[in-house]
């Protein structure tokens, strides 16, 4: 055995220790979610009231009428119940956590971890999505039945639309993770939070399909990540975006997402510099 | 700061609306002292409440009329909303605490004071947010209402301001009856009247549009219907009985009434800390969980 293969193998568990450090904090993650189970669910039932509002508030606009840019009712609800599982994703517990811990000055100890904190609370937010996920795509099946069923799309269009809907996690991340730093600033954060849930569901297209908004707005929320956080795979399982223009909004997805998470590491650069913790 | 001199003897109600006074205003100044807060929630309230207006505004760019409602009746309807949110923010924020303070034991103190539990955990904070919507709310209904079309007459108006302070009444009688549930849930979180709250929000919209099932769950069961859209037909003349709406003062009692009852019910299950012998969850955040 040579020396140097000797650090090649080094080097290699160094790499997979750490990897195996944030795997068990997504673990970790999804088993707290899982731990509380009631308090999940009326989390959940929240927001499926507010999905459940846009369901029949459409129904009405279609009924008397109002188009809806090519939408009929049976594509609006399937546009709205995606929207609503993408909307449940990095729901808000990744900020909640770091916004009580940076406010606590817990965050100190986060600091001196072997673990870079991005990709920790990067790990957490994906342990956090697997029952975001499970359970808003129930919720959303049992909203499909009971509102007469949802076109499928064909099966041609769903690696497409899977490979979208997955780019929402780390798009919703970049927003969610550099909203709950801002505590570093403001020590408030149910604000900040309220504000942003507000400004992302309405320019995600979450509730109103981008194609209504005035051009301006319309292109505001295009250019800017929003689009990708919902209404780019919502709009690829209705079937409204296909070909080209598909895979140019799915790599615009895939493009905000690298970007968003190097501006956020230079966000959280800044941002950590801010931190005061009293006494200890 | 006013020296109290020597205070006089103040008994039954007029005692009851001193001290609530009194524990609004020590809230109010605590809260003061943190300014950034107050710009912070103000602003998102804004926030929050525009951008539904906005939603709002570009559904009707699409249909003249939902049901037979017209954007500004439905806007109306919806200020109803937001006028009952910064009320109930504003003076009976402290509601939102409710599950904290009974699962941490903090509600022993309150139980030693000579003073009403129900009335010290309502008067317990000053929602900063509830500026905002106010501002927000009067300023949605001074618009609304001077597009309606309606003549107002002097008892009109009359009727208008009972209505609107009984809805934001019947808002804090609902919250009150949900908040109760912390006598029965484990956990110091308060998601489950905050899941009731967002189910309230469904009348932001003409109760019209729902079914049936969920037209008599927002009407009877949890009546948020009275809180904007009965009042709301009331004001403009259509879109349901008017006499329907004429009930809003009583069913503001009734939540109140159910409120209180409900509380004392909790209140006899109430053992102090460690209730229903179980530790609370570590995470503290829970107790700040509350709506924009």
């Amino acid at each position: 055995m040579t020396g140097q293969s000797l650090d090649a193998r080094a080097a290699g568990r160094q790499f997979r220790a750490p990897f195996r450090a944030y795997r068990s904090m997504a673990r970790m993650a999804l088993r707290s979610l899982v731990a509380y189970p009631v308090s999940f669910v009326f989390n959940l039932l929240a927001s499926a009231f507010g999905a459940l509002a846009m369901l029949y508030l459409w129904r009405a606009v279609l009924r008397n009428g109002g188009s809806a840019i090519g939408f009929d009712w049976a594509h609006m609800k399937a546009y709205l119940l995606i929207t609503f599982i993408t909307g449940s994703l990095v729901s808000g517990y990744t900020d909640y956590q770091m916004a009580f811990r940076i406010r606590q000055g817990d965050v100190a100890t986060d600091l001196v971890r072997p673990v870079d904190y991005q990709r920790a609370r990067f790990a957490e937010t994906c342990g956090f999505a697997v029952y975001e996920a499970g359970t808003a795509i129930a919720v959303a099946a049992c909203a499909a039945i009971a509102f007469g069923g949802v076109p499928v799309p064909p099966l041609r269009a769903w690696g497409l639309f899977l490979l979208s809907a997955l780019l929402v996690l780390p798009l919703r991340f970049g927003v969610v993770y550099a909203s709950g730093l801002v505590t570093f600033w403001t020590q408030n954060y149910v604000g900040v939070q309220a504000a942003r849930i507000a400004l992302v569901t309405f320019l995600s297209g979450a509730f109103v399909p981008l194609g209504l908004l005035p051009e301006w707005l319309r292109l505001t929320a295009d250019v800017l990540p929003f689009a990708g956080m919902a209404s780019t795979p919502a709009l690829v399982y209705v079937g409204h975006l296909t070909g080209r223009a598909a895979f140019t909004a799915v790599a615009a997805q895939a493009a905000w997402s690298v970007a968003l998470w190097v501006l956020a590491r230079a966000f959280w650069q800044r941002a950590s510099r801010q931190l005061t913790v009293h006494g200890g | 700061m006013g020296k109290p001199g020597r205070p006089r003897r103040r008994t039954g109600l007029y005692r009851a609306a001193w001290l609530y006074r009194r524990c609004l205003g020590a809230h109010l100044r605590s809260t003061l002292e943190y300014e950034a807060d107050f710009w912070i929630m103000s602003v998102t309230a804004v926030i929050t409440q525009g951008i539904g207006v906005i939603f709002l505004w570009t559904i009707f760019r699409t249909i003249p009329l939902i049901n037979g409602w017209k954007f500004w009746d439905v806007v109306l309807i919806y200020s109803l909303v937001v006028i009952a949110e910064g009320l109930s923010q504003l003076f009976t924020q402290g509601i939102w605490n409710l599950s904290w303070v009974v699962n941490t034991g903090g509600l022993d103190p309150m139980l030693i004071r000579p003073y009403s539990p129900v009335l010290q955990v309502l008067s317990s904070e000053v929602g900063m947010n509830g500026l905002g919507n106010m501002a927000l709310g009067i300023g949605l209904f001074a618009a609304a209402v001077s597009h309606s079309g309606v003549s107002w007459s002097a008892w009109r108006v009359a009727l208008a301001l009972v209505l609107l302070v009984s809805a934001a009444l019947v808002k804090i009688g609902l919250n009150l009856v949900t908040s109760c549930a912390a006598f029965w849930l484990r956990t110091t979180y308060s998601m489950f009247p905050f899941s009731m709250h967002r189910l309230g929000e469904l009348t932001r919209f003409p109760l019209t549009i729902y079914s049936t099932a969920v037209q008599l769950v927002l009407s009877i069961v949890l009546p948020f219907a009275f809180m904007s859209f009965f009042p709301a037909t009331s004001v403009l003349g259509h879109g349901a009985p008017v006499w329907v709406g004429l009930l809003t003062p009583a069913v503001a009692a009734y939540c109140l009434f159910m409120g209180v009852w409900i509380f004392r019910l909790g209140l006899r299950r109430y053992e102090s800390t460690g209730h229903l012998g179980r530790a609370c969850r570590v995470c503290e955040a829970g107790h700040l969980r509350r709506p924009g």
